[in-house]
């Protein structure tokens, strides 16, 4: 075996190389999406310099698409849902982990289902069923979509992290006579701050870089979110590099910036979640 | 889970609880059923219907299914689909788990420093919508920029560039291990976390007992994460039989080269709404969404299936 | 067997440093038991005889040779580990073996190490179940049984009995005593508890933040303690420390006195005039019989009633608490007024630093 020292360094090395190539493609497009067009192709591995930097992507990019409309639609789909998700999940597993009645187990199985099967084989229906009530091609229809979507593993996460909430707190909370709505609103509901980062990477993720059911359910110009016209523009200027690549770049940006802010709250959330 | 109704339950009026479970679990049980398990049954009734002369549909049991999987039209392409999307799922279980499992295993290294970094900078591009994964990833492989090509010379590899994505003979692969690149981070998440969980006494009781570090992983740490790697699988396997994204932004609707990367997603998806090749068949499109739904059931149900007989979470 | 030496042990980590100066030396066939309270360094030092932390400084010889810079498992040591640390996804048997596959001993010795140490520690018919399906004794067996196959040069036992209920550490307790005897193994074992050590050891080492404070078999510790600390440690009920003053010195006497104490004269052996001492002694030493030597006077509070004896808790003077062990016709009523006295002999003697300077035995 390698003495201690070699092998360090040889561990060091090896996670040294993946994270070369897991960051080093986002590196490349975000460089060049600074560049020149003539830099781009003739250097694509330099970094921008002051005589090949060039914000004309970004301009076409404003100009030729709603950009801000697609990064709005984003910000309201994910976060309304996101919201929702964690009211009607906490609710609903407060109720099933607490009050057991005939059928709650039932019910609860019921719900978990939804993990492992995907809700978009039932898109023919669901588009149909949007269109009978008039909510197809809203925003309203996505995040009802959305919210169906992230319950079965909200419910699950949060049922993990109720279970571990003292049974103290709420016959303490009894004997003083609080009503159970109040119970759970004003002593349960607080204690599940930790949750929101679990339930949050398992929700917000999959529903801002969703491209399918934007694709589906939406046709205006004015519903549609970010990932969606992102791809719509690149489709469209596929051979403007220069645009190609602020688009992208847009889009990246924002996503890494708060993954970075919020990542050891992500990873810890991700890992609790997982550690049952 | 058949615990006694606890008192304070026993004891109020059959009425207000009925109201409270209502309050709390309505809107989810609402939404959910509205708009998860009613359209995939529907979805599966439509798959008995087809569209009849005058536009409207007419009930004909399981002949849309018969076409499937009988008439050439159909079955030609859906069998293409079926075994891309093995080849797909047989790359992620052969290049994912792999990488995930050894990262996940030099992560949990006692006393690695710059640990959080890598885990950040690992876990990175799982966090980025596919649609950029795609491009980025087109435009790097793409031989006009030469940034593959360029890499490849750079450490002498230079005859092997070809336009992967663009030969149908590795196209498929290609996007395959670029989904895998994507998402690895998943599984090396959930795998370190149980790595974590192992008592640091059972690695020193090891180490006493003789065994080196890679003895020490293989013989204790992986037998003991068996159980999380069995669920990393099975999620693989539900997320890569519902993958669509990547090979749409990449590749269109169509697919191409010549369908070489054509899946079940993007193969319902064309059934469903059509392309300029041909008109939108809902009710084919859904008899594929009821095959799809009963390939990923029985995967799900062979991996609960073994979970009951043999795998065991440890408890410490 | 062999014998074990550590020399000049530091571990800091970081800034903080956790051993200081830590010598000991244990004959071949010794039990040694490192005891002293959470934090004291015992844990840290049994990892690093062991093998698992590396010292900053210093040297750890076995049997005469130099280990320090050595993996564990070419050390020659065993060690049994506070939970047990069975390795869940195998049997009772393979638990055993699993090391020794590694070091190179061939299959036929194994399963005559196995079977001797099944014999030894009653595991027989447990050889083919799985951890899950043990108790909390069964695998602290299993547990003892897997270091045994090992034939170490040292056993090293790291809190053992810790994990399991009250009955069953004594009868473990008595168990580990009688491996000792029967295998005349060396043994470095740590604990809090200061009964284990007394009950299990040739010799205790008592730690405190980083340090041994002493080290002797368990009735020189308990009848001369070296300073205050282990003089506080060691026995249960704890010491009664009064703090003294010399008053004055004259013809070979000393004059004491103190809050929570009768004026007393002891002989002068290296007292001076003002200095302040603390004086101990032990609760069964305190009695409310007797005429002279040491005095204190206080209220009754509480009687705890034991059997035999009981221990009556006395508010002082000073308005500390007294601990003193009364008997049959002499226990009195909480409430009442009490002076209890000491023969001058059973007092030990500690000057300002806590070091000892007189004493009984």
């Amino acid at each position: 075996m390698l003495a201690p020292r070699a092998r360090v360094a040889a561990v060091h090395a090896i996670l040294i190389a993946y994270c070369a190539l897991a960051v080093g493609p986002i590196l490349l497009v975000v460089m060049n999406s600074f560049k020149a067009r003539n830099a781009i192709f003739g250097a694509p591995l330099a970094p921008p310099s002051a005589a090949t930097f060039s914000l004309i992507g970004y301009e076409k990019v404003f100009r030729a698409s709603h950009i801000g409309v697609y990064f709005a639609n984003s910000l309201i789909v994910t976060l309304v849902s996101m919201a929702l998700v964690l009211l009607f999940g906490a609710m609903a597993a407060w109720a099933l982990s607490e009050y057991k009645f005939r059928g709650s187990t039932a019910l609860a199985l019921y719900l978990s289902i939804g993990i492992m099967v995907p809700i978009r084989l039932g898109s023919v229906a669901i588009l149909s069923m949007l269109r009978a009530a008039g909510l197809n091609d809203t925003l309203t229809g996505l995040i009802l979509v959305y919210i169906a979507q992230g319950l079965p593993m909200a419910i699950f996460i949060l049922s993990e992290f109720i279970a571990q909430i003292p049974r103290d707190l709420r016959d303490a909370a009894r004997c003083d006579g609080v009503p159970e709505t109040r119970i759970f609103f004003e002593v349960i509901a607080p204690l599940l701050r930790p949750a929101i980062a679990t339930v949050a990477v398992f929700t917000i993720v999959p529903i801002w870089n969703d491209l399918w059911f934007p694709l589906i359910l939406t046709s205006s110009d004015s519903t549609h979110t970010i990932t969606l016209g992102v791809q719509q523009f690149l489709g469209q200027y596929i051979t403007d590099w220069n645009s190609v690549l602020a688009a992208l770049s847009m889009a990246i940006l924002p996503v890494v910036a708060i993954y970075v802010v919020f990542s050891r709250q992500l990873i810890s959330g991700l890992t609790a979640g997982a550690v049952k | 889970m058949a615990e006694p109704l606890s008192q304070v339950v026993a004891s109020m009026p059959r009425g207000r609880f009925v109201a409270l479970m209502a309050l709390f679990l309505g809107p989810a049980v609402a939404v959910y059923s509205l708009f998860s398990i009613w359209p995939l049954i529907a979805t599966m009734g439509l798959a008995t219907y087809a569209n009849d002369a005058g536009g409207g549909y007419r009930f004909v049991g399981l002949a849309n299914f018969v076409s499937l999987f009988g008439d050439a039209v159909w079955s030609k392409p859906f069998v293409n689909a079926l075994v891309n999307n093995l080849i797909f799922f047989c790359v992620h279980m052969l290049v994912q788990n792999p990488i995930g499992i050894a990262l996940a295993g030099l992560l949990s290294l006692p006393g690695l420093k710059l640990k959080g970094l890598y885990r950040t900078l690992i876990f990175l591009p799982t966090m980025l919508s596919v649609v950029i994964v795609g491009f980025s990833w087109n435009l790097i492989l793409s031989p006009l920029w030469g940034v593959a090509s360029g890499a490849l010379k750079a450490v002498g590899l230079g005859q092997w560039f070809a336009p992967w994505l663009g030969l149908p003979s590795t196209a498929l692969v290609t996007l395959a291990l670029i989904s895998v690149w994507q998402f690895v981070g998943i599984p090396m998440m959930l795998i370190y976390a149980a790595l974590l969980n192992i008592p640091d006494e059972l690695i020193d009781a090891a180490r006493v007992d003789g065994l080196g570090h890679l003895r020490i992983f293989l013989h204790i740490k992986l037998p003991l994460v068996l159980p999380t790697i069995g669920l990393v699988s099975i999620l693989t396997f539900v997320g890569n039989f519902n993958a669509f994204d990547l090979i749409y932004s990449v590749k269109g609707a169509l697919a191409g080269p010549n369908f070489a990367s054509d899946i079940l997603g993007t193969f319902f998806y064309r059934t469903f709404f059509g392309n300029q090749l041909q008109l939108g068949n809902p009710t084919m499109g859904a008899a594929v969404a009821t095959v799809m739904f009963f390939i990923i059931l029985a995967g799900v149900c062979l991996y609960l299936f073994i979970v009951q007989r043999r795998m065991r979470r440890y408890a410490f | 067997m062999a014998n074990l030496r550590v020399a000049g042990l530091h571990k800091n980590y970081g800034s903080t440093r956790v051993l200081s100066d830590i010598e000991l030396d244990i004959a071949d066939g010794e039990f040694v038991v490192l005891v002293g309270p959470s934090g004291c360094g015992k844990s840290t030092l049994l990892r690093m005889i062991a093998g698992l932390d590396a010292p900053s400084a210093g040297d750890i010889f076995i049997g005469g040779r130099l280990v320090t810079a050595l993996a564990p498992a070419e050390r020659k040591i065993a060690m049994v580990f506070q939970s047990y640390a069975l390795y869940p996804h195998m049997d009772v048997r393979k638990n055993m073996t699993f090391g020794l596959k590694f070091t190179g001993v061939a299959p036929k010795e194994r399963a005559r190490r196995v079977a001797e140490a099944a014999r030894m520690l009653r595991l027989d018919e447990l050889l083919d179940r799985y951890p899950r399906d043990l108790s909390g004794g069964q695998r602290q067996r299993v547990a003892i049984g897997r270091a045994i196959v090992r034939e170490p040069a040292v056993f090293l036992f790291d809190e053992p009995l810790s994990n399991l209920d009250a009955a069953l550490r004594i009868s473990t307790r008595v168990e580990i005593a009688r491996l000792h005897r029967l295998l005349r193994a060396t043994i470095v074992y740590v604990t809090h508890d200061q009964i284990e050590a007394m009950t299990l050891a040739d010799r205790i080492a008592v730690m405190n933040q980083g340090r041994i404070e002493q080290v002797g078999k368990p009735l020189d510790l308990y009848y001369a303690p070296a300073n205050l600390f282990v003089a506080g440690f060691i026995g249960s009920p704890a010491m009664n420390f009064f703090p003294a003053e010399v008053e004055s010195v004259a013809g070979g006497e000393a004059r004491l006195t103190g809050a929570a104490m009768a004026p007393l004269v002891l002989p002068a052996d290296g007292l001076a005039k003002g200095a302040k001492l603390t004086l101990g002694v032990r609760p069964e030493h305190l009695t409310l019989r007797g005429e002279t030597g040491f005095a204190a006077e206080g209220v009754v509070e509480l009687v705890e009633r034991l059997g035999e004896a009981s221990f009556a808790h006395v508010r002082r003077a000073d308005d500390k608490m007294l601990v003193a062990e009364v008997r049959g016709r002499d226990t009195p009523e909480p409430g009442q007024t009490v002076t209890f006295r000491a023969p001058a002999r059973e007092l030990h003697v500690f000057d300002a630093e806590g070091r000892r300077i007189a004493g009984a035995g």
